[in-house]
């Protein structure tokens, strides 16, 4: 596996977590999602690519989605997280941080044992 | 920024696009939807745009930031077909979702290949399991110069050598739902795989 796949794979496995944080704060629409995205993490490469995976979370019920007209000089589609995305957020932020502190964990070992690359 | 006729004319343009690539898998209402959201991301940003160095420039950087029409089109598809193929495992989303990775991917096109060869042989074989009773003689084991080559039918029968009685049924029905069935597995295992890599 190349270095580009792996980091993409990693980005990739990030992105709905990512998301679901992004809308725990309270509820944002499609641009300002990504704006903070942008802000905080390199994770969207493509900006329209978020819509279709902001459209999934939605079937799979973890997000809820709702036009507003009238606050800006165009509709704005708001995305809120339900109680089962609350959940369903709660277990993934564990699970990152029980792999995150792993790998750290092997990370500190190897550069404990000091060996120096064949 | 405020844009010219021009420039109105390139964000329809883009969303023209957009909106017929969509078409092409999703519900009208869907891609509405899509559309309308996509058309708000833009002209938000347009907004917020001082315009520099000039309109089109300003306007061409939105676009590529948002990505081209058909690239965002094929997010959606592969968001959407992949994910009720796999969800719901039946066979219309199935071919669909391998249908559209296969002209888009070179793996989608063996995929459908294969996907192919799998559904024609297992309704060959459920074809013969109902012709037998029909046309008793016409299908059985075809065999040539004494060996068993093949299950099959021959209309007209001519000279071919047919044996076999109805337990043709049960084994050609069999071979067939088995058939179907490994297709229809291998096809969704390859849907979940394509879902875990897909591009974001």
């Amino acid at each position: 596996m190349s270095h580009e796949t792996w980091q993409e794979q990693l980005r990739r496995g990030g992105l709905d977590l990512a998301i679901l944080l992004t809308v725990s704060a309270g509820p944002r629409y499609g641009l300002a999602i990504i704006q903070h995205l942008e802000d905080f993490t390199d994770l969207v490469v493509t900006e329209g690519t978020i819509y279709p995976i902001l459209g999934r979370l939605t079937r799979e019920g973890l997000l809820e989605a709702e036009w507003v007209e009238g606050e800006a000089p165009h509709p704005r589609k708001y995305y809120k997280l339900t109680r089962q995305g609350a959940k369903r957020l709660t277990n993934m932020k564990a699970e990152w941080r029980e792999f995150a502190g792993k790998i750290g964990r092997l990370m500190d070992a190897a550069e404990r044992s000091g060996h120096a690359p064949l | 920024m405020r844009l010219s006729d021009v420039g109105e004319s390139r964000v329809n343009g883009y969303l023209f696009v957009l909106e017929r690539s969509l078409k092409s898998f999703l519900p009208a209402d869907v891609v509405r939807d899509a559309v309308r959201e996509i058309e708000s991301h833009v002209r938000e940003r347009i907004e917020s745009a001082d315009g520099s160095p000039n309109e089109r420039a300003a306007l061409e950087q939105i676009l590529a930031q948002l990505g081209p029409p058909l690239r965002v089109a094929q997010a959606y598809s592969t968001e959407r077909t992949v994910d009720e193929a796999v969800a719901t495992g039946n066979l219309v989303p199935i071919v669909r979702a391998v249908g559209h990775l296969a002209v888009s991917t070179v793996s989608g096109f063996f995929m459908a290949l294969w996907l192919l060869i799998g559904y024609l042989s297992a309704f060959c074989f459920i074809a013969l399991a109902v012709l037998k009773p029909i046309f008793p003689a016409n299908v059985g084991v075809q065999f040539i110069g004494g060996y068993p080559v093949a299950l099959g039918a021959h209309f007209p029968l001519g000279d071919a050598d047919l044996r076999g009685g109805y337990w043709v049924i049960p084994i050609a029905l069999f071979a067939g739902l088995a058939i179907f069935v490994g297709t229809q597995r291998g096809a969704r295992r390859f849907l979940s795989w394509w879902r875990e890599r897909r591009v974001s």
